[in-house]
């Protein structure tokens, strides 16, 4: 049955759905203090009884090139001497059922002695470290390209300003969760995930397992956003709980817990000057972008500054840039991806600065976009290679907009930006055809991208074979050996390629069996092929989107049309194109408008997925979706896409905000006190 | 306690716990897993169904004062859920599908309370349900879609 038919008669099979016949429920016992020392801890399972770190070296980060960190700031499961965010898990208890389950919880006992917290960026620059045994609170340094002095560039006007993203969390609508069940030696864990192998690796790892020992499997996965490709304590615990209680265990995270201890994304901040012509050619870049890392070396935190940095020039040829990257521990949980996980935040910082320069030389924003743009290839000076002209993209981009037309009528903003994909190192699909029946595995794992519809797609092309024969698979690491995971807009060009090529392969089988090939032929047969397809290029695309809102008298916003221009490559499915697209723009408009966690003193502030900001349906603005296909050279010619809307909308949003309040946007959230008008 | 609720035109009887909400005695009792818990603030409209035909938060509602209504969930076979459920997946209505049930239920009721419901109508009455996933509008599409339908199918039978 297409999945869409399970789910529209109540038929998913998610986590919280599944149920084992002596199953335990666990809850968590998680800190009330942004930070404290922690003297004792009583009942439940606590770190007295398991003492170990949690990680997993595979993950969004790793498939974008990060490495390992230092120990000091790897997390415990359980808390041991002191808890460093609120929410941190100190203790675990397991019930027959879930009110039992939660009333256990008023068993543990802990004794605290609260400490003084880190709440901002601005707090852990300035305040004392976080962790005993470092000296300051920074995870992570790098400087990017190379420093020059102003002196010795040639400029006109210099500009300097100061942006932030406020964290958010990334609220699929379905939370964490997880059942580890142990038996005849075997764990067998299911989990609502974008990567069945990641979080294999880091049981593996966390727990010391032997990889023939640990079977991962996919529960359908109601959104993730990210925020289900990292791996978690929660995961440990109840794999340890069932290896020690001999039962099943299952954990559902609260909504309330998610708010406090999944990892969040955004949370950046950057100082950004630039020096420029009076033509608006910018000629040089300075910058320094700091990352909410959160407590502890767990999700993405101390890559996510550089990967920020490295990005921040955008699409525009500019001749020196130089910026440092910092990662800052706070009492916060341990930052991790949310959808764009460092694009959005690299192209508000640049293109809020390309506003500004517009500004003061009175200049359209798109004149001074376009004399930045590149007529050839080139890479940056902080090492991201752009591998066509962007100017002429941007060119077509206005035109097919009608962008100087609606721009004198509306308050257009726009934004010019790359899209890179994590496609690196590649993915993995299988098919297997038995009885009629064509099953497919990927190596990432769909959670509500709707990849059944493209899979269809490509198999209903190149082997002519009906739709309703073939199901895409939860991920399964028994049916998959190798595997990445589905994250960073990879989808469509790292499993979208494997599925390809053994698309061909089995085609190419029932040619050297039969001597032809017919697709009843192929179902008549028994066929069972696996593939890893490495990509270890950058499969980068350029976009563009224009956005219009208006203002009524008492200040309300209303966002009106929303345009694209993307650069798609080949498109394995409109359906899933339009899908992916909408539900990302209003995810930018929701950073915009009202998205974030908010601290103080340790504490957070955002009570609620309603506090946190999550919009409801009266958000939609008129839509206008046009594409180019330029293929991409991977294998299918595919180009990234889930992430471009939540890279151009806070962008273009901003701008057509700030051009009906007259006062410049510096935050997203957007706050108007502390107001610099726009000149 | 001893509770008799009638869900989908079956009767149950069981012996709950009191503090049960209706959510979990769906879920747990009756295993009819398609209503989802997507928070646990009433704001997510996840766990959305009837009860006596009016749409409301089983997750705000105690399984006790369910004792003697009528509960119509997403499992419910009624003909004109289908048709919503079939607008759902011709209008590509969801994506990870957590939000779908509820927000089906709830279209189901804004849909029988009111023939002509329109954008702003529709609009007002989605806000306690949630959706991550499509921006909405395909969900709005879904609707507009039911409720033509649904118009097409009464003409006919008259
Ligand atoms: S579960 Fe969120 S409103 Fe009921
Ligand atoms: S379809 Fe995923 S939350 Fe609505």
């Amino acid at each position: 049955m297409d999945y869409r038919n399970r789910y529209v008669n109540g038929k998913g099979r998610y986590i919280d759905d599944i149920v084992f016949d002596n199953m335990l429920y666990m809850s968590v016992y998680r800190s009330q203090y942004g930070r404290a020392k922690i003297s004792n801890v009583t009942g439940g399972l606590n770190a007295n009884d398991f003492n170990a770190y949690y990680k997993s070296s595979s993950g969004e980060m790793a498939s974008l090139g990060a490495k390992d960190n230092k120990n000091v700031y790897l997390e415990h499961v359980f808390a041991t001497d002191y808890v460093n965010y609120q929410g941190q898990p100190i203790a675990a208890v397991f019930g027959k059922t879930r009110y039992e389950s939660e009333d256990l919880l008023n068993e543990v006992k802990v004794d605290y002695t609260p400490l003084k917290a880190i709440s901002s960026i601005d707090e852990a620059l300035n305040g004392e470290p976080v962790h005993t045994g470092t000296e300051n609170n920074i995870l992570a340094s790098h400087e990017l390209g190379k420093d020059f002095n102003e002196n010795d560039i040639d400029y006109d006007i210099a500009l300097e300003d100061e942006f932030f993203n406020e964290r958010i969390v990334p609220n699929p609508m379905e939370t964490r969760g997880c059942i580890a069940y142990y038996k005849d030696n075997m764990l067998y864990f299911y989990v609502s995930t974008q990567s069945v192998q990641s979080v294999k690796t880091g049981l593996i790892e966390s727990l010391k397992l032997k990889g023939d020992s640990v079977v991962v499997i996919q529960a359908d996965t109601g959104g993730a956003f990210g925020v289900k490709g990292s791996f978690y304590p929660e995961y440990v615990m109840a794999a340890y709980a069932s290896m020690k209680y001999k039962k099943p265990v299952k954990w559902i995270e609260t909504r309330t817990e998610h708010l406090m201890a999944a990892y969040p994304g955004r949370g950046a901040k950057a100082k950004i000057k630039i020096y420029a012509k009076n033509n608006g050619k910018i000629t040089g870049v300075k910058g320094e972008v700091y990352v909410d890392a959160g407590a502890y070396d767990a999700g993405t935190g101390s890559f996510a500054s550089r990967f920020i940095a490295f990005q921040l020039t955008g699409p525009y040829n500019i001749e020196n840039a130089y910026v440092k990257a910092i990662s800052l521990v706070t009492n916060k949980a341990p930052m991790g991806p949310y959808r764009g996980a460092g694009r959005p935040e690299a192209a508000f910082f640049m293109e809020r600065m390309i506003d500004l320069l517009a500004d003061k030389l009175k200049m359209d924003i798109a004149d001074v976009r376009l004399i930045n743009a590149s007529e050839k290839p080139f890479k940056s000076p902080l090492g991201l290679e752009i591998k066509e002209a962007t100017r002429p993209f941007l060119e077509n981009a206005l035109k097919e907009v009608n962008y100087r037309e609606v721009s004198k009528k509306e308050k257009a903003g726009i934004a010019f930006f790359v899209l890179i994909p994590a496609s690196r190192p590649g993915e993995s699909a299988r098919v297997i055809i038995n009885h009629g029946k064509i099953k497919v595995y990927l190596g990432g794992n769909v959670h509500g991208q709707g990849h059944e519809i493209f899979v269809k797609n490509i198999l209903e092309n190149e082997l002519k074979i009906r739709r309703d024969f073939i199901t895409l698979e939860n991920g399964d690491t028994t049916m998959i050996e190798k595997g990445v995971g589905s994250w960073g807009s990879r989808s469509a060009i790292a499993g979208g390629s494997a599925l390809l090529y053994v698309a061909r392969e089995i085609k190419n089988e029932v040619i050297k069996k039969y001597g032809e090939y017919s697709p009843e032929k192929l179902l008549s047969g028994n066929f069972d092929k696996y593939k890893f397809i490495e990509i270890d290029y950058s499969v980068n695309s350029i976009n563009f989107n224009m956005i219009t809102s208006s203002m009524d008298k008492n200040g309300e916003i209303t966002v009106d049309k929303w345009y694209s221009y993307y650069d798609l490559g080949n498109v394995l499915s409109e359906m899933n194109v339009r899908a992916q697209i909408i539900g990302g723009a209003i995810e930018g408009i929701g950073q915009v408008f009202s998205e974030s966690l908010r601290y103080s003193e340790g504490q957070l502030m955002t009570q609620s997925i309603a506090d946190a900001g999550i919009l409801p349906a009266n958000h939609i603005p008129e839509y206008h979706i046009k594409w180019i296909e330029n293929p991409s050279e991977a294998p299918n010619g595919a180009k990234g896409l889930g992430e471009a809307p939540t890279i151009g909308t806070p962008v273009a949003l901003v701008r057509s905000i700030e051009l009906n309040t007259a006062i410049r946007i510096r935050k997203t959230p957007i706050e108007f006190n502390n107001s610099i008008l726009l000149e | 306690m001893m509770v008799n609720i009638d869900v989908n035109g079956k009767e149950y009887k069981k012996d709950i716990e009191p503090r049960m909400l209706l959510v979990s005695f769906l879920r747990d009792e009756l295993n009819l897993t398609g209503t989802h818990i997507g928070c646990d603030t009433s704001n997510c409209g996840a766990c959305t169904v009837l009860m006596d035909g009016k749409s409301i938060k089983s997750c705000t509602v105690l399984a006790v004062q369910a004792n003697n209504h009528k509960i119509t969930t997403i499992e419910s076979d009624d003909p004109k859920l289908d048709v919503i459920k079939q607008a759902y997946v011709d209008e590509n209505g969801l994506q990870c599908g957590f939000c779908t049930p509820g927000m089906i239920m709830q279209t189901f009721y804004i849909l029988e309370n009111n023939e002509n419901a329109d954008e702003e109508y529709i609009k007002k009455n989605l806000r306690g349900n949630l959706c991550r996933c499509t921006g909405y509008k395909s969900i709005l599409d879904s609707i507009k879609k039911a409720e033509e339908k649904m118009k097409g199918e009464i003409s006919v039978s008259k």
